[in-house]
């Protein structure tokens, strides 16, 4: 089973915001919500770079960890993945996120937020595969399709890559290797740090024994 | 011969030599910029992305074209912190301090009993707590509670009541409590304020507090110890359900109202200082119901009705006892009433 990650080469990214707009369009994700933005640091300095980010569908999810309701899963693919019919707006998974993936399309007096919308790697929700239902909640599936995120096959530059993490980092690492330079994989750190080889080098999900 | 022989002798010197000396430039001239380097490292030109990473590591601001709090930060350090404070601290932290002090009220009560009324009860009633005060009291108690069970439900619901009423239903109970706590939460402004300025005249510190400090309030065995309206644990009990109010009141507006910007660091703080307030406020109230209720013989009557019996004042409120007799103008009691005003005290009973 594949093993779903994200990720953007700062090297490459022009600040296009296509993946941004493509995100939107596809998932058809409710008014003020961005699951997907896209960062510049430095702007206008030498050194300038871009990055985009979305939830990276961690290893060992804050969000899922602080939830007071639970209602966070991750999907056999690795894709974390939460419950709209749980969720009741709390706020504390965007409190907990590193990348700040979770989106809320109101934010108005006496905590009310609606319901927590964020990035689903194209793979909607709980509900049946590709119902309207699931589309009118979590947005498209194109994963149950055997397609991609729209986001990364719309990238112009093929700066950000998804799909099995194996193979997304084969990638970097050539690109890497020929260029020479900046080898560094936004997030990778931060969200899959709790991922562990076991004894036959296969890569297994989850924390070490003991901890959190 | 001799001197052509030496010519050639020279040649050959002069050509290793030069080879050699070429070899040596070869090899040492490139390390010149190193060998500077080593010896004045301040011209270093650093790896601008070696920078950028670290400016992104350290929270370093960027910009987007997408409009949201925080929404230039790349990665939120914080939220790590907040975790661990949340999962490994606050929950299970909290619920040990409330369960220890539920089992020692619960052991206290099976050993020493409840404190009876010394000399039985007379049956002669005086005004305790006019209407107004009961009034503050238990809108202060209803508004506590709805608030602390909300929170309780949220913040342990997830280990306790998952189990029992699945997801959906859990998702269901906690969407209400959520709710509730979120609009219910602003009027416990209204009932603090309303506490504070109906007790605060008989809660400041007085002569006598610290003996009955030291004394443990005569809980520990031995006499009574003499008190005025509120003795000194009262008095620490409301200053903590003040400061702690406040703090919870401060806090809680800042959760409440995140319509002015503040961003996940602030709310945040905010959360662990909410948290920590209410699971203070939540265990001491354990105490001060116990005291209320079982734990006092004739204590609940002043919160129900208003009233006490006189025994009840006698023992444990001497000096209030005093004064309310004082007050009332009757002769009976003038020697004692003329002692207690002298230690400055003045307290007379609200609606007597």
């Amino acid at each position: 089973m594949a093993r779903m990650k994200f990720l953007c080469d700062a090297e490459r990214c022009i600040e296009c915001n296509a993946c941004v707009t493509a995100c939107k369009n596809e998932n058809e994700v409710p008014w003020g919500v961005n699951r997907r933005r896209v960062v510049t640091i430095h702007d206008g300095s030498p050194g300038e770079r871009s990055l985009s980010v979305a939830c990276m569908h961690c290893s060992d999810a804050p969000c899922a960890a602080v939830c007071p309701v639970d209602c966070f899963y991750t999907t056999d693919d690795g894709v974390v993945l939460h419950d709209k019919d749980i969720c009741i707006g709390c706020g504390y998974c965007f409190y907990a996120c590193p990348f700040g993936a979770p989106q809320f399309p109101v934010a108005e007096a006496f905590g009310q937020r609606g319901k927590m919308d964020k990035c689903t790697f194209c793979a909607g929700g709980p509900l049946p595969d590709n119902s309207p239902e699931e589309y009118s909640k979590y947005g498209a599936n194109r994963l149950a399709e055997g397609k991609l995120p729209l986001c990364a096959e719309m990238c112009a530059t093929r700066a950000l890559i998804a799909g099995d993490g194996d193979t997304v980092s084969d990638i970097f690492r050539e690109r890497v290797t020929w260029r020479g330079s900046s080898g560094f994989a936004h997030g990778w750190g931060v969200a899959y740090k709790n991922q562990h080889r076991d004894s036959k080098g296969k890569a297994v999900e989850g924390k070490a024994a003991g901890g959190d | 011969m001799a001197a052509q022989t030496r010519t050639a002798n020279r040649h050959h010197r002069i050509i290793i030599w030069s080879l050699l000396l070429l070899v040596a430039a070869t090899l040492l001239l490139p390390l010149i910029p190193y060998a500077m380097d080593y010896v004045d490292p301040s011209g270093t030109v650093p790896n601008p992305g070696a920078d950028l990473w670290r400016d992104v590591r350290n929270g370093n601001i960027g910009t987007s074209q997408v409009l949201g709090v925080d929404a230039g930060v790349l990665i939120n350090d914080n939220g790590e912190r907040w975790r661990h404070f949340r999962m490994n601290q606050l929950i299970p932290v909290g619920a040990m301090f409330m369960g220890s002090v539920l089992a020692l009220i619960v052991l206290f009560y099976l050993v020493r009993g409840p404190l009876r009324i010394q000399g039985g009860a007379t049956g002669k009633m005086i005004r305790r707590f006019s209407v107004f005060e009961r009034t503050t009291h238990w809108f202060t108690v209803g508004l506590f509670w709805l608030l602390a069970l909300t929170g309780l439900i949220l913040l342990y619901g997830r280990f306790v009541l998952i189990p029992v009423l699945g997801p959906e239903g859990f998702g269901l109970t906690a969407s209400a409590c959520k709710e509730a706590h979120n609009l219910f939460g602003p009027m416990f402004l209204v009932a603090l304020l309303m506490m504070f300025f109906t007790f605060v005249k008989d809660n400041i510190y007085a002569r006598g507090d610290m003996t009955w400090l030291l004394k443990g309030g005569g809980m520990l065995g031995g006499d009574h110890v003499s008190a005025g309206r509120f003795n000194a644990g009262e008095k620490i009990w409301f200053w903590i359900a003040m400061i702690g109010g406040a703090v919870l009141i401060g806090s809680g507006f800042v959760l409440d109202f995140a319509v002015f910007g503040q961003g996940r660091e602030v709310m945040a703080i905010s959360h662990v200082l909410h948290g920590i307030a209410a699971l203070i406020v939540i265990t001491v109230s354990f105490g001060h119901i116990y005291l209320g209720t079982a734990g006092v013989e004739g204590t609940i009557g002043s919160m129900v009705n208003g009233e006490v019996d006189e025994a009840w004042a006698k023992s444990h409120h001497d000096r209030w006892y005093a004064e309310v007799k004082a007050a009332e103008g009757g002769g009976e009691n003038e020697e004692s009433a003329g002692g207690t005003a002298a230690t400055g005290v003045a307290s007379p009973a609200r609606d007597a």
